[in-house]
């Protein structure tokens, strides 16, 4: 294969529609149609968003979820996604992990059914429902044919009313967790986010991590207080696609969310604030492998920070447009030293951060990040071409309707959009954004952000040709880091 | 968000899914897919599918790994590389730019049957796509300076490989196994190839390879989206249909029968990376193009035995003993010659290798002897052919399910016809061609991944 996508590891790239906007103020609905609804007193209010790449369906249901629907009748499936913000990072301290035992548990057993009941009764409706957490969100997910969907949401219904969370599953969960605490110790990536939040934040809940003792002080009791603490009605965002009208699909999902609590209170994430980076060479994790991984962090940007699009086009130049970023183009392309290398932009709530990584055989380390570094600085210095600022934005616009050529994609492109509270018309006005970055925004931003001492650098791997900083690691003792030059 | 690194081997034929199709649950007859043959001889597939104004555009190549000359390994792969360098009419770079500022994603994959080149992009930029695509199919300019493109991409796929394979214990043993599996097959190396024998590739084994195999005869279009048969017919004739074909793409394939293993063998591999055990069994397998309804059988019948968490062994295994940390059967039966069909486990923390192997084997014995049940058998047939329905969902594999199948020597008819192929398999049938691979006169390739001393 000839690039690989960005999957590897802790490379956790900034999708293109997951950009931000600057606050657009939610927008008036196009159309209203009312619709009779039978065995329902009152229709339900339906407002109708004819965007450019979806006809989006807002609407309460008259259980109380805020649902975005596209109506798609071209195939017989409906995606379903759920999500409520607050996740992994409001485990207490010690327990980390109970999040991801209640997302683990969703579809282990519900009511009558035991996990194998559970599991065959999807396989039956061929089906699929699973969840899963991040530091900020709880999701739940599922995939039904519209034939049955009836019987696959009743069955969802049953997960969330009456989640067994039996001793069994629980027991398989625990054993899983602690294999994956071992296999951990050598996987490069989380070698590389563990000394880099330790450097970078190492007394915030985003630095907390799963360990033997916080696996084994998790119940199922914990967990289930857990789940009703994150899985209530007033934070649940739905986004849906599929072969669906909102009349069918709102009492279904008025089934699912019957009985989730109103609210509950989680405990607030505070805001990071990156650390002044003393001028410093490369943290280095040793590892026994012929390449190394090398991932660098600096400072990013809020969604609604007015430099947001101009850092997010600039992205592009730099290292976030495949073959065509410089960063490809001087160590891939006339280098040969690295297979890929990628930059993204991460605006996150509580945490903002402008990041990269790569891969390169253990002897040209030094000259990789020396490569990352010059480009860096050639940025601040020249800024990019008014060539490379059109190639960005000709990219950036004309790609954006490749992200909704699926059922699937386009549920999900939603519910980003509404994770991120951008506007149900986020998605007309987002490359008219794109379209009004000019080179003077872009290139007081390269100055402002790129940097190199504003950037730490880690190398996980046992690369060559550069002077190490200490670091000391979790794990046993051949982790350890050395000294080489 | 954390994610996971799942590569392998079998990611350089990433897209080699089992193939898969539509169902008799059609609200509409929009989805026809339909193909021709342009009078120099290329096939070309058409699959509509109208819910967005994108296209998928592919250019499939009936040639791979397989086609290799001896000590060449891995010049289909790193050929592939090649055809993003220069044309008569493209500067080095030239292709990506153009398709970049078309708003295009382009990006090609090699297996040991074939090579496929792909751009997405917005319907009204296929006309350029394809055009694109024409030119490097004859104009390919191959530099032999030695310190031109051609070495520079050669050290990129050198690095591809530390990435891959080189990186990941779990990859390297099953390189060494694959490669044990089918020795005396040309499946026996891998397909980026032995990283000396890449090491010494040249531009002028590029260009030899180019003039053999590339050529409008020996290679598929297809393309998937928002276009009509006509609309691709009328586009392919004024690019792919001006080519004139070479004559020197032979289309003989040095595809053969692989030869049965003729003794149990064990390959066991330490690394200090390595922090849980995995074992596995490789046994012969069989293939979807030659023997179609046996590996259908297979497939439904590896799914009741090891398929997911229902499966007899998982249930067995994970759930009651609690010797096993995952176990799965599964066939590797998309490649034109059979593949392995594998047993594969990881113990418990506690328990020994030779444990865990004779619970799984005494489960295993346990299934070939009751056979399945019909409830298990009908869930699995489902089961699998529900995920045709749900394939449909993305442009991008339904274009690879044709392109591959056709790739192979497959027919249309052979994707559209895989449900109900699969929903007719009877019990008998599943538990017939289990038993036939796992019989007790069929050999095995045992593997073990360890940690090693001092990495534990």
């Amino acid at each position: 294969m000839r690039l690989m996508t960005f999957a590897a590891g802790l490379f956790a790239a900034t999708s293109l529609s997951a950009c931000a906007s600057l606050n657009p103020p939610p927008a008036e609905p196009e159309t209203i149609v009312e619709v009779e609804v039978v065995e329902e007193p009152a229709p339900l209010e339906v407002a109708v968003h004819s965007g450019d790449f979806a006809e989006i369906q807002q609407f309460t249901t008259p259980g109380g979820a805020s649902v975005w629907l596209v109506s798609e009748p071209s195939i017989p499936i409906l995606s379903l996604n759920m999500a409520w913000k607050g996740g992994e990072a409001s485990d207490p301290e010690g327990l980390e992990g109970l999040t991801d035992a209640v997302t683990y548990h969703m579809n282990e057993g519900a009511g009558d059914l035991d996990s194998l009941g559970f599991q065959t009764r999807m396989e039956d409706l061929n089906m699929s429902f699973g969840c899963s957490a991040s530091n900020n969100w709880t999701s739940c997910s599922a995939s039904m044919l519209t034939d049955n969907a009836d019987d696959a949401m009743a069955l969802i219904a049953t997960a969330f009313e009456d989640p067994r969370f039996d001793e069994g599953p629980f027991e398989r969960f625990r054993r899983e967790q602690q294999v994956g605490l071992k296999t951990r110790e050598t996987s490069a990536g989380y070698l590389a986010w563990k000394a880099q939040s330790q450097a970078l934040y190492p007394d915030h809940p985003y630095a907390r991590t799963k360990t033997d003792e916080s696996i084994a002080a998790l119940t199922p009791e914990l967990a289930k207080e857990q789940m009703r603490k994150l899985m209530v009605k007033d934070r649940l965002l739905v986004t849906a696609v599929g072969a669906v009208t909102p009349e069918e699909l709102a009492p279904m999902i008025d089934e699912v969310i019957a009985d989730l609590p109103e609210t509950s209170t989680l405990p607030e994430t505070p805001d990071i604030v990156l650390p002044e980076l003393e001028p410093a060479d490369p943290i280095v994790v040793d590892l026994p492998q012929p390449q190394s991984l090398v991932q660098f962090t600096g400072p990013g940007l809020k969604r609604d920070d007015p430099d947001f699009f101009p850092a997010f086009v600039l992205n592009y130049s730099y290292g976030g447009g495949g073959f065509e970023s410089r960063l490809m183009k001087v160590l891939r392309i006339e280098k040969g030293l690295t297979y890929g290398i990628y930059t993204s932009l991460s605006p996150g709530e509580h945490i903002q951060t402008w990041s990269g990584g790569g891969q390169t055989k253990n002897e040209s380390a030094g000259e990789f990040i020396q490569g990352i570094k010059n480009e860096m600085e050639d940025l601040v210095e020249h800024g990019v071409t008014e060539e490379e600022l059109a190639d960005a934005k000709a990219y950036l616009t004309g790609s954006y309707p490749l992200g909704f050529d699926s059922n699937a994609k386009i549920a999900s492109q939603m519910m980003g959009v509404r994770q991120d509270e951008l506007g149900i018309d986020y998605f007309d006005l987002r490359n008219d954004k794109v379209r009004a970055v000019t080179l003077e925004d872009v290139n007081r931003v390269a100055k402002e952000y790129l940097n190199p001492e504003d950037y730490l650098f880690v190398a996980v791997g046992q690369p060559e040709g550069i002077s190490v900083e200490e670091f000391e690691s979790e794990d046993p003792a051949e982790m350890e880091s050395e000294s080489e030059d | 968000m954390k994610r996971i690194l799942t590569g392998g081997l079998a990611a350089l034929a990433v897209f080699a899914l089992p193939a898969l199709a539509d169902t008799a649950a059609e609200p509409s007859q929009s989805w026809t897919p339909t193909t021709f043959h342009l009078d120099n001889g290329m096939q070309v597939v058409v699959i509509p599918d109208h819910r967005a104004p994108v296209v998928t555009h592919m250019v499939w190549y009936k040639v791979g790994a397989v086609d290799e000359a001896p000590g060449k390994s891995g010049i289909a792969h790193l050929f592939e590389h090649v055809m993003f360098q220069q044309t008569d009419t493209l500067a080095p770079g030239e292709f990506d730019s153009i398709v970049s500022r078309n708003g295009g994603q382009s990006n090609a994959f090699t297996s040991w049957d074939y090579t496929a080149y792909f751009e997405r992009v917005a319907k009204e930029q296929l006309g350029t796509m394809m055009e694109l695509e024409a030119d490097r199919m004859v104009n390919l300019v191959i530099d032999d300076d030695p310190e031109g493109a051609f070495i520079s991409e050669r050290d990129v796929v050198k690095e591809e490989r530390r990435q891959r394979i080189d990186n990941n214990p779990g990859v390297i043993l099953q390189e060494q196994v694959l490669s044990e599996l089918w020795k005396g097959h040309p499946y026996e190396i891998t397909v980026i190839g032995n990283m000396d024998e890449v090491a010494a590739l040249t531009p002028e084994d590029g260009l030899n390879f180019y003039h053999e195999y590339y050529s409008p005869e020996n290679a598929i279009l297809v393309v998937a989206g928002d276009v009509s048969e006509d609309e691709v017919r009328t586009l392919a004739e004024a690019t792919y249909g001006q080519i004139v074909p070479t004559g020197t793409a032979h289309g003989q394939r040095k595809w053969r029968d692989v030869p049965l293993l003729t003794e149990d063998d064990l390959i066991v591999h330490a690394d200090p990376k390595v922090r849980q055990p995995v074992w596995s069994r490789y046994y012969n397998g069989v293939s979807q193009i030659r023997t179609p309804h046996e590996a259908y059988a297979l497939e439904v019948g590896l799914e009741v035995l090891g398929g997911g968490m229902t499966s007899r062994l998982y249930q067995s295994l994970v759930e009651q003993q609690q010797l096993a940390i995952s176990v799965s059967s599964y066939a590797w039966s998309d490649l034109h010659d059979p593949g392995p069909a594998v047993i594969s486990a990881s113990p418990a923390p506690g328990v020994s290798m030779d444990e865990l192997e004779t619970a799984v084997m005494a489960e295993v014995e346990l299934a070939l002897e009751e056979g399945f049940t019909q409830a298990e058998v009908v869930r699995a047939r489902n089961k699998l052919a529900a995920t045709a329905i749900y394939s449909r969902d993305s442009q991008s594999t339904m274009a690879n399910v044709f392109g591959s199948t056709l790739a192979i020597g497959g027919t249309i008819e052979d994707v559209l016809s895989y449900p109900d192929e699969v929903r007719a398999i009877t019990p008998d049938e599943a538990i017939a061609a289990v038993r036939k691979i796992f019989g007790p006169d069929r050999h095995f390739i045992e593997a073990q991944l360890l940690p090693s001393e001092e990495g534990n």
